[in-house]
């Protein structure tokens, strides 16, 4: 009976964060969750190439950037939808990052993320520059009556629904690659780039499928981004925001699939509580709190919250009181 | 010709200070094997402390030099013993650089905290002085920032080569165990060769305030600069940050003569990424061949 409680205690939990928006009807309480939503997705796309596959990668922002300029520009320039848009971006910011990043896999550790870091800064100097993308001011989307086919609602609740269904999505899609075949040779890879030549899996196709992946799907996030925000500028395409998204995966666990999802949860509350509280006391004093409580959690756990979890007392506990029924039913 | 000689010794003066902020980044780098980003957030609290010894003071950034340097050295040093040896694991250096990006983004926001997000200058005696060289005109504190990234070098190369700690070091570079088995306490080691990376951008900075201005995000600029001339130079080489330095500066003055201001910093970063990738498939070859 062990399947039967935990997924109704899940479907419980799906079922009153899907009905929050009928009771709570603070605007700003929806925002929080549709945030944390969207932090959540990014760190789960980023967490493929970089946690599964060991590519710490920082310059994913600018991915999902691009995605946010590209649905940005179908739109106001050629009246395209957002919706066809998240098929178009997937695609070309999917290739776009696995063409771009296949010279830098000879890189290893450090200087991977160091090229990356270099992409995100070079990407945002161009679009900084070029007259089409609204140079330094960035581009607004064109206003009018709220319409479905163009991502454009009144209310706050239909974006809620659409980053709940996207991070849902995301953490399926990225459950099933963790025990894939394609999941298993990632995590080789990670492990040892050279057992993983040995048993016949190639990095290179290997690592390039992930870039694909991670970053199409974060690019996707960026076509919600957009229509959420409805602004973009090269701003978002800031390495401080790379590590926003890497941060939840880190705190939560790293490689893990459910670590972004646990860590997202904590650290995006937990920024927005610090900022209301704080940042009107003196500007900056909610990000130094912030990074001081990050800094604790690396230095004083390094394996996140999975890894504590692991081996916490906390784990036992949990697993004695699923299988209870489990093992009545046995008897 | 005129503009790309005077491009060519600004590109020079302005490596000077890259250089520097790059030698204190690979003595780290280099020692320790670890990713440091808060690099050019040590500089910017370096910067700060020039500022406040000006304004509370009234002292010269180039003569607050040496008490920037210790102060920096035991910030340095502190940082290490208490928070970067402790997430240092030999089989993965992730943890590391998470610490690292993750204490840039405090030390930046402190910085935003206790001096807000206004430009601040710090007044020289060299302020607005020109050195005449033929047709170049040279402003003399970056003259003199020039040489003292010189003296700054031979010092750090001659320590490096000659001197017992400087030996120490470099056997905790080339193998941390070995070393601990002939009794060099490889994790004080660390603290110090982390606290003289500090003290180096500690003169960096104090230099950087005679004729730049502190902001709480200065920091970014160098830091990621720092990274290029570290890789461009070669790791764990201080004469090669040196050079990697100056040709960085003249990369990017000659490069904004040639596409434009405005799209030299993503030609910098378009080189790096080349020289980054050229240099990893060179050592490839020569490791199979």
């Amino acid at each position: 009976m062990k399947l039967n409680k935990k997924l109704l205690m899940l479907v419980a939990l799906l079922l009153i964060i899907v009905l929050l928006p009928i009771f709570i009807t603070v605007p700003y309480i929806i925002s929080i969750f549709i945030t944390t939503f969207l932090t959540i997705s990014c760190s789960l796309a980023w967490n493929i190439l970089g946690g599964m596959t060991g590519q710490i990668s920082l310059g994913h922002a600018a991915f999902m950037a691009l995605g946010a300029y590209i649905t940005t520009m179908l739109l106001n320039y050629f009246n395209i939808s957002p919706w066809l848009s998240i098929i178009i971006v997937f695609f070309i910011v999917g290739s776009l990052g696995a063409v771009i990043l296949s010279p830098c896999f000879v890189l290893h550790g450090a200087y991977f993320s160091l090229v990356t870091i270099a992409f995100g800064e070079a990407f945002r100097n161009l679009f900084l520059n070029w007259e089409l993308a609204g140079k330094g001011q960035g581009l607004l989307l064109t206003y009018g009556k709220p319409s479905f086919a163009l991502m454009r609602f009144g209310s706050k609740a239909p974006y809620f629904y659409i980053s709940l269904v996207m991070m849902a999505g995301y953490y399926l899609v990225i459950k099933r690659i963790d025990h894939s075949k394609l999941g298993y040779g990632l995590k080789t890879i990670r492990e040892d780039e050279d057992t993983a030549k040995a048993v016949g899996i190639n990095p290179l196709k290997y690592k390039m499928i992930a870039t694909f992946i991670s970053s199409g799907m974060i690019a996707v996030c960026g076509v919600f981004y957009a229509c959420y925000v409805r602004y973009v500028n090269p701003d978002i395409m800031m390495t401080s925001k790379s590590v926003e998204y890497v941060l939840p995966a880190i705190i939560g666990g790293l490689g893990s699939v459910a670590g972004p999802l646990i860590g997202g949860a904590i650290l995006v509350p937990l920024s927005e509580y610090l900022n209301a509280s704080l940042s009107s006391i003196a500007n900056g004093f909610n990000l130094v709190v912030y990074s001081a409580i990050i800094i604790a959690v690396i230095v004083l756990q390094p394996s996140g919250i999975t890894g504590w979890y692991r081996h916490s007392k906390l784990k036992t506990r949990i697993n004695t009181y699923f299988s209870k029924g489990k093992t009545n039913n046995a008897k | 010709m005129n503009t790309i000689g005077q491009a060519i010794v600004n590109g020079i003066m302005i490596g000077g200070i890259y250089a520097m902020v790059g030698m204190s980044l690979n003595l780290i780098f280099g020692v320790m094997k670890i990713v440091n980003f808060c690099q050019g957030e040590i500089l910017m609290i370096s910067m700060y402390m020039s500022y406040v010894l000006n304004e509370k003071v009234g002292l010269d950034p180039f003569l607050s030099i040496p008490l920037v340097a210790i102060m920096m050295f035991c910030v340095g040093a502190l940082l290490q013993m208490f928070l970067i040896t402790r997430s240092m694991r030999e089989e993965d250096d992730s943890n590391v650089l998470f610490l690292t990006c993750c204490l840039s983004i405090f030390f930046a926001n402190l910085a935003l905290l206790i001096f807000k997000s206004d430009y601040r200058t710090a007044k020289s005696v060299f302020e607005n002085k020109v050195v005449h060289l033929g047709t170049m005109n040279i402003s003399s504190p970056k003259l003199l920032s020039f040489v003292i990234l010189m003296v700054v070098t031979a010092l750090i190369f001659l320590m490096l080569k000659y001197t017992t700690l400087g030996k120490q070091i470099r056997a905790a570079s080339q193998n941390p165990r070995g070393a601990e088995v002939t009794g060099i306490k490889a994790k004080s080691i660390y603290a110090i060769t982390y606290g003289l990376g500090a003290a180096i951008a500690g003169i960096a900075g104090s230099c950087l305030m005679s004729f730049y201005y502190v902001f709480p995000t200065v920091g970014n600029i160098y830091g990621t600069r720092s990274f290029i001339v570290v890789t461009l130079g070669g790791l764990g080489s201080v004469l090669g940050a040196f050079f990697g330095g100056i040709v960085l500066g003249l990369l990017e003055t000659l490069g904004a003569v040639v596409v434009g201001s405005s799209f030299k910093d993503a030609l910098v970063f378009f080189i790096f990424i080349l020289i980054l990738i050229g240099k990893a498939e060179f050592n490839q070859k020569k490791q199979r061949g």
